[in-house]
């Protein structure tokens, strides 16, 4: 064999050697996406399932011979669906807005001022890590009854979460990497020394910026405001797409609180729901792909965002 | 005057909420363990007969069983997520469909699809029906009727929902690995496993400790798992109680919140017991870098 052969059948080897191990690759891949899709499959397909669609034979069925849209609507017109989906936006988007907001106030402080108490409110924020959410519901609960009077109401889901300490931890982070020297620059004169620096930093100055820079001066407040939170905008974003998951699918609490359908958001309906359908599984399975779908399409939408914003937690 | 409040001003709100909601509710807890409280009539103190009870349980120890137990999701999910993480580590046509595809769960929160696994489960479910089908059984299995099953489902779904989320996490720390370091153990004559298991998981080191740390938390709150796939009754015999969904039942199922708060005690000391091996561990990980 000539040495030119030998290389060729070296690559081919390579080629094949390749191949193989491409194909077992996608072959593993797919057994791991059907086990991941097959629930979220099943569940679409007996929710279309129609009285003489067998929820499971032998063989079993998968896809719905007699479909309708019949399911769905024993469930919208059983349950104030549409109220569900409403109290959970607004619950949702209430503590996105205001927690992003008070967190990021408490985290420029710990991040970029030294002030008497600052270890130790630090120190303090992170012990409570390790304390149990279930543990707090005992006394979040008679708070609730007792002294807030906000039992089954909807401000008592929102009112627990104005602040999480993570997001402030989040946060903090994220202004500890603003440079120093631009804050001092905002904090001693306006335009020229704060816009030279900007332009040497950024390649483009965000327009608020510049305002910022305009007002000789400025106040904490507005160098927070104005400087900060557009330059760790993407954090904020981060924090924001966490929030809204969590809450959206939180349930714990929401489900101590709000007992009456008016008032539930959609974890808690959804419970209801299996309650009152309980043996009409093609209702449950209405109910659960209704619960399921925004939130999937919204992943969908925003899928770079939201597995950075999910997984970026590990380094912060 | 106004310039040495600023960093309070700043604070103020969220001390406030995290005082209230966080710090006046461990205090109070404490308080409440130590006395018998129906929530509708004020707090007895009756001192440590709460403790004393709860030792003297048989469900409490079996929660507690539980609890631990249901810890063993950490290391499959560390394992699992650790090999999905090697495989879509390629830049192969469609990989980041599949990324995606794998991440689903996680967003999809565990009320909606514990309750679609539930109807899986059913005796008349399509578990059953597969199974069957395939030749696997003769008859139909009670799945959750049967305490022998009810954790090894939930534990089955805590990993289901997890995995896409860890996958992400170790998938970020490969990416981080030097490529020189696997060239390197190439020349050295690793086959492509040695590469994995002299480079990669060495390199995935910060990630693993991350995980085992957020994973065992969470493994020992769990409660939205248990709560579906028993209907919230806890299995049959109690198979399926944890020390959160029993604190759960005590508080706010037979308004003991005395009892319920003793149960919190404990598991606040267990917690912290984690969090300090925890942390001894992450120390020493992050040393060796």
């Amino acid at each position: 064999m000539t040495g030119q052969d030998q290389a060729l059948a070296d690559s081919r080897l390579a080629f094949l050697r390749r191949l193989f191990s491409n194909t077992m690759i996608y072959v593993i891949l797919c057994l791991v996406a059907v086990v991941t899709i097959f629930p979220f499959v099943w569940v679409l397909f007996t929710s279309f399932k129609g009285p003489n669609d067998p929820i499971v034979s032998v063989p079993p069925q998968l896809i719905p011979l007699d479909p309708t849209v019949a399911n769905y609507i024993r469930v919208w017109n059983q349950l104030p669906v549409w109220r569900f989906y409403l109290n959970s936006i607004l619950v949702a988007v209430a503590i996105v807005v205001l927690n992003t907001l008070f967190s990021a106030l408490a985290a420029y402080p710990l991040a970029k001022m030294k002030f008497r108490g600052r270890e130790v409110i630090f120190y303090s924020l992170l012990a409570t890590f390790i304390v149990p959410p279930v543990l707090t519901s005992i006394p979040s609960f008679i708070l609730a009854v007792k002294v807030f009077h906000y039992y089954d109401k909807l401000v008592s889901v929102i009112f627990p979460y104005l602040v999480t300490v993570i997001n402030i931890f989040l946060l903090r982070q994220a202004f500890k990497s603003v440079p120093d020297d631009l804050i001092d620059a905002g904090r001693i004169d306006g335009a020229g020394e704060l816009r030279i620096w900007l332009r040497q930093a950024f390649k483009s100055v965000p327009d608020d910026l510049i305002d910022a820079g305009r007002i000789d001066g400025a106040g904490e407040l507005r160098i927070w405001w104005s400087i900060l939170l557009p330059i760790i905008r993407p954090s904020l974003a981060t924090v924001a797409i966490i929030t809204f998951v969590e809450q959206w699918n939180n349930f714990f609490w929401p489900s101590l609180m709000l007992h009456t359908d008016e008032q539930m958001t959609l974890q808690v309906g959804l419970v209801a729901l299996q309650g009152a359908f309980l043996n009409d599984a093609r209702g449950i399975a209405a109910g659960v792909v209704m619960t399921v779908v925004p939130m999937i399409i919204f992943f969908v939408a925003l899928q770079q965002q939201f597995i950075r914003g999910l997984t970026g937690a590990v380094k912060g | 005057m106004s310039k040495k409040l600023t960093p309070y001003l700043f604070l103020t709100p969220a001390l406030l909420v995290i005082a209230v909601f966080v710090l006046y509710p461990i205090g109070a807890v404490v308080y409440y363990s130590f006395t018998e409280y129906n929530i509708m009539t004020p707090p007895e103190w009756v001192g440590l007969r709460n403790y004393q009870q709860l030792f003297r349980d048989d469900i409490f120890w079996q929660a507690m069983k539980h609890s631990f137990t249901y810890l063993l999701v950490t290391p499959i999910l560390i394992c699992l997520s650790i090999l999905l993480a090697i495989v879509v580590n390629r830049k192969l046509p469609g990989i980041q469909i599949f990324r995606a595809l794998f991440f689903i769960p996680v967003v999809s929160g565990s009320i909606a699809v514990g309750i679609a696994w539930r109807l899986m489960w059913d005796t008349n479910g399509i578990i059953n029906g597969i199974l069957l089908s395939l030749g696997a059984l003769e008859e139909p299995i009670q799945w959750l009727a049967e305490p022998a099953y009810t954790l090894p489902i939930a534990m089955a779904l805590t990993t289901w929902l997890g995995l896409g989320y860890y996958m992400m996490i170790f998938l970020a720390g490969l990416q981080n690995i030097p490529e020189e370091l696997y060239d390197a153990a190439e020349i050295d004559g690793c086959n492509a496993w040695q590469k994995h298991w002299y480079v990669s998981i060495p390199g995935l080191r910060p990630q693993i400790t991350f995980v085992a740390v957020i994973s065992s938390l969470a493994a020992l709150q769990v409660f939205n798992e248990i709560f579906t796939l028993t209907g919230g009754l806890g299995g049959i015999l109690n198979s399926g109680v944890t020390m959160v969904f029993y604190l759960w039942r005590k508080a706010f199922r037979l308004n003991q919140a005395g009892m319920a708060s003793a149960i919190a005690m404990v598991l606040l000391m267990i917690t912290l017991a984690f969090s300090i091996f925890n942390m001894r561990f992450l120390e020493r990980g992050t040393e060796e870098q």
